[in-house]
């Protein structure tokens, strides 16, 4: 069979981007169709010779009829050996399939608006599968246990435990391990024993299937799964407390669920389970999560303790980071205990000694590639999931697989209003019935009941197609119908969305006033609560847990430093996008801080004696306080939008802005150092010398830069046109509260100047930026510095 | 419940704590039994001092303003009503109150909490937390780590932010409005204390 490739001339006709969007849709999706036969066609049985199906000319070429005459044939110019690299051509083009696929769909815009991306992607694979079965080749078996669980699973388990907000994670972590527990158990039983039941009843001709596999098939079914979770909660943004509920419980109920999996497993042979296998399932339960727990902290304590270390070689750093985490996750399934809560806990554990040591750009490898992983991962298997479902043997049985869909609902329902009736006598903040009916409702299956499924042996199991099918049936009626139907709901409802990330230094410092003021109120009620263990692990951890974790000296700096230095920073980046002129309705970058940079000020006498030392030492220091300051800040991630980064408008123009305000600097410093030699004032701005000064140069960009944000009025700073100076007084007005005039005609002390200097003067020095041509600091220099959540 | 029966009876006013606090008897046992614990001398009051005996509290970088907020303006000791009704402040408030604007906030009101985790910060009870007041927390918060620029930098940002009306303090107005995203029912609640 040729391969064949479409004509591309059609889409040069087309206008629209939906057109062309869905031509690149049906374009790959033949391609994978077609390739993909091939090579499942070329691939086994070399040994058959007599085998015809399909692709022949390419084995004809290579002469594989081996004999004992050896023939002289031509010397083969160019040959085509696609049994060579079938396998790594094959996951490579699965993966292109995926990431063309999720290009295809944010180009679509309405589309991924009505219908989770999830579910697009289930139709691409039932697309897949659907075209390879219908050129009638076996469609390959994707979905694969083992490549499950040992290569797609665990990247989107890391960035999960990576990036899991900690605070509202424990602070809800008895509601959790309510769900997650005693909720999977409740559903489990439910589901398997009310299916027993209905199994037994006449006229199903289901009689044959017993109660063990019942309730294995129960336990397959009831876990939450977190693939699915995290692919459709994304997308709703509702709030921080229901999304970690319903995630958390995602995450920790692996552990159940490889409990039961092995009990019912084990037993489903002898038939029947002794109180005694029960006693020992409930330990087996305690071992596999406090077991993956503490694999998962060991690993995560090496990989911060390598971090220290890694001053040297900053390139390899979030190797590191990778690849413990992945071998916690192997460790753990090695002894069959839950590599997810393993995955987890290490990614927890060792991200806040990890930031504190890697540097800059490390920091973002890692967030980029986990994110990238965990995103195609995520793609790969629900392409998979569909291209599966037409793969798989179906053994339909209406009775069975609507009753497992009615009961699963059903059974949710309940565990959780029942479970929340319960856990609201223990909550300060109490689950509302909205509250109640999305964590229902958001209660997804996946992959992972799939590949659960799959696991079954044949023969100890002979319904285990029936079973298949049931599953694949609840994960579609959960993911499409559930997952379509949340967002609006949500909406109706009312639902509470998430918060605007944006915290203002208020909130932090009373928050952690008011954590303070509880522990203590805890100490004097004699209380052993919430605050007062909170507060004994801070203590523990930063007498001891940071000073062994932590390079250097960055052990001791405290959170609200940090955080304050990151606003004045980020309100300094806004401002200079601005163009400098504009006041700005919230609190401005003050003076004050801005001074506070500055080393101890000299007074003007003993400047004006020692310029020559005074500024190249003053330059050092501030270069110093500054890139050590500025590397310091990083928005902390608080989104929960796995797939869109937290927009960093700063991060790009960041070592640029940094270059510029240093060059800026100590061109301010060698204007001085001109103006005090030559003893003449200055040069107001319009006057001919620097008029032609800037004339001469190319108007800087960087000082061109128009403000983003709307309805603010923006003043585009010109530096040729003799408008400039309207421009300067316009600064000058921002820049006068509390401090004197400072004009560019007046350059009297040296500190007013450190002042102008670290405040934006963008008319002023460009021209003489040129002149002088100072190279400013190179590059190198901002890569040591580690950096600092 | 005969143990209860009797201490409770030992209490004077003890119906009148209860109505105004909304502890339940159970509570005020508890908290009398702590109570009399930390009253080592027996005297039936607390002092500083008896305060000062509990070690973590020493550690705590703003125990001393709290022991303080236990002893209204003049007095040196405190009784066991004052003790319970600042205690009942962490009290987590009732979801289902009526919200009647005529009757007086209860102690345990998100106002009332707010209200008494200002009055920590304003020690000098003007009803503005000046910039010197700010200053203070922070210093005692931040312990030493840092220099005294940063922490004026810090002050002066935290006015900023907070001040609406420019007048150089934080009002309680304003301490609330800054507070609006927060649940402070959450954070200043002890679950015991239900």
């Amino acid at each position: 069979m040729e391969p064949r490739i479409p004509s591309h001339r059609s889409s040069y006709g087309l206008e629209s981007f939906l057109e062309r969007g869905l031509l690149l849709l049906v374009m790959l999706i033949f391609l994978e169709g077609t390739v993909l036969t091939l090579g499942a066609a070329s691939s086994p049985d070399i040994s058959a010779q007599d085998n015809t199906g399909g692709g022949d000319d390419q084995r004809g070429i290579e002469g594989r009829h081996g004999h004992a005459n050896y023939t002289k044939k031509a010397f083969p110019v160019l040959s085509l050996d696609y049994r060579h690299i079938h396998v790594p051509f094959e996951i490579s083009l699965w993966v292109l399939l995926a990431s063309l696929m999720k290009l295809g769909f944010h180009l679509i815009p309405r589309l991924s608006s009505i219908v989770p991306e999830s579910c697009l992607l289930i139709v691409v694979g039932l697309l897949v599968g659907g075209l390879i079965k219908l050129a009638g080749e076996e469609v390959p078996p994707v979905l694969d246990s083992n490549l499950f669980f040992l290569c797609l699973l665990p990247p989107i388990i890391l960035d999960a435990g990576y990036f899991l907000p900690i605070r509202p994670f424990m602070e809800n972590i008895g509601t959790i391990l309510m769900f997650a527990v005693v909720g999977t158990l409740w559903n489990a039983f439910f589901v398997g024993g009310l299916l027993y039941a209905v199994c037994q009843i006449e006229g199903t001709y289901l009689s044959q299937v017993e109660l063990l596999p019942c309730l294995l098939f129960g336990s397959i079914i009831s876990a939450v799964d977190p693939v699915a979770v995290l692919a459709v909660f994304e997308e709703i943004h509702i709030n921080e407390l229901l999304h970690i509920l319903v995630f958390g419980e995602s995450l920790l109920n692996d552990a159940v669920t490889v409990v039961l999996y092995h009990l019912f497993e084990e037993y489903s042979d002898a038939g029947e389970v002794t109180p005694m296998d029960v006693v020992l399932g409930v330990i087996c339960f305690l071992i596999v999560s406090l077991g993956g727990i503490a694999v998962g902290t060991i690993y995560g304590i090496l990989a911060a303790f390598t971090s220290r270390f890694t001053s040297h070689t900053r390139v390899i750093e979030p190797l590191f980071v990778f690849v413990y985490s992945y071998m916690a996750y192997l460790s753990a399934e090695m002894f069959h205990l839950s590599g997810i809560m393993a995955l987890i806990a290490c990614g927890a554990v060792m991200r806040p000694y990890v930031e504190a040591n890697i540097s800059h750009k490390s920091h973002t490898t890692v967030k980029y590639f986990l994110k990238m992983w965990s995103s195609v991962s995520e793609t790969l298997i629900f392409i998979f999931l569909g291209v599966a479902t037409v793969a798989g043997p179906h053994a339909w049985n209406w009775t069975f697989v609507s009753v497992t869909v009615i009961l699963c609902l059903v059974s949710r329902v309940i565990g959780v209003v029942g479970l929340t009736f319960i856990i609201n006598k223990f909550r300060i903040v109490k689950l509302t019935t909205k509250d109640q009916f999305i964590v229902a409702y958001g209660g997804l299956r996946g992959a992972i009941a799939f590949s659960l499924g799959y696991l079954l042996d044949k023969d100890l199991f002979p319904m285990r197609t029936m079973f298949l099918t049931a599953i694949i049936t609840e994960i579609f009626f959960t993911v499409f119908v559930q997952g379509m139907t949340i967002k609006p709901l949500v909406d109706l409802l009312a639902v509470k969305k998430k918060q605007e990330a944006k915290r203002s230094i208020n909130e932090e410092i009373h928050t952690q006033f008011l954590d303070h003021l509880l522990t203590g109120i805890e100490d004097i009620c004699g209380h052993y609560g919430h605050h007062h263990w909170k507060d004994k692990l801070n203590r523990f951890n930063k007498k001891y847990i940071k000073k062994c974790l932590i390079a250097g000296e960055r052990y001791k700096e405290p959170q609200l430093i940090a955080f304050y230095h990151k606003m004045e920073f980020k309100q300094a980046i806004e401002l200079v996008e601005s163009g400098g002129g504009v006041k700005l309705p919230s609190a401005m970058p003050s003076q004050v801080s801005m001074q506070n940079i500055q080393p101890k000020k000299l007074p003007p006498a003993v400047a004006e004696r020692a310029l020559p030392q005074f500024t190249k030492g003053r330059e050092e220091e501030i270069r110093k306080i500054l890139r050590s300051n500025l590397q310091k800040t990083r928005q902390r991630l608080r989104s929960y939008n796995r797939h869109t980064l937290v927009a960093d408008p700063f991060e790009d123009g960041w070592n640029d802005f940094i270059l510029k305000k240093q060059r800026m600097i100590e061109l301010e410093k060698k204007v001085r150092l001109m103006s005090n030699y030559l003893t003449v004032p200055a040069a107001p701005p319009d006057s001919p010398t620097m008029c032609r000064a800037r004339l001469a140069s190319d108007p800087n960009a960087f000082y061109n830069i128009k403000a983003s944000s709307d309805g603010v009025p923006t003043i585009q700073v010109d530096l040729a046109s003799p408008q400039s100076p309207d421009s300067v007084n316009m600064l000058n007005e921002f820049s006068k509260r509390g401090a004197t005039d400072q004009g560019l005609g007046q350059r009297e002390g040296a500190d007013r100047d450190e002042d102008q200097g670290l405040m934006m003067k963008p008319s002023s020095n460009p021209g003489l930026m040129r002149c002088l041509s100072d190279p400013g600091p190179s590059n190198e220099d901002e890569e040591d510095e580690p950096f600092l959540p | 419940m005969g143990s209860t029966n009797s201490t409770l009876s030992r209490i004077p006013n003890v119906e009148e704590l209860m109505q105004e606090t909304g502890f339940t008897p159970a509570h005020i046992v508890r908290l009398y039994d702590r109570f009399e614990a930390l009253d080592k001398e027996k005297t039936g009051h607390l002092r500083p001092q008896d305060f000062g005996a509990i070690n973590r509290l020493a550690m705590n970088p703003i125990g001393d303003r709290i022991i303080g907020s236990f002893f209204s303006t003049g007095q040196e000791t405190v009784d066991f009503h004052s003790f319970v009704r600042i205690l009942a402040h962490f009290r987590p408030a009732d979801k289902n109150r009526p919200k009647d604007p005529s009757m007086p906030q209860p102690v345990n009101s998100r106002t009332s909490k707010l209200k008494f985790a200002f009055q920590l910060y304003d020690q000098d009870k003007d009803g503005k937390i000046s910039r010197a007041e700010l200053l203070q927390v922070l210093r005692s918060m931040l312990e030493m780590q840092v220099t005294e620029e940063q922490l004026e930098s810090i002050a002066d940002r935290t006015i900023q932010e907070a001040d609406l009306d420019k007048d150089d303090a934080i009002s309680f107005e304003e301490f609330r409005k800054s507070l609006e995203k927060v649940n402070i029912d959450h954070k200043m609640s002890i679950r015991f204390l239900r």
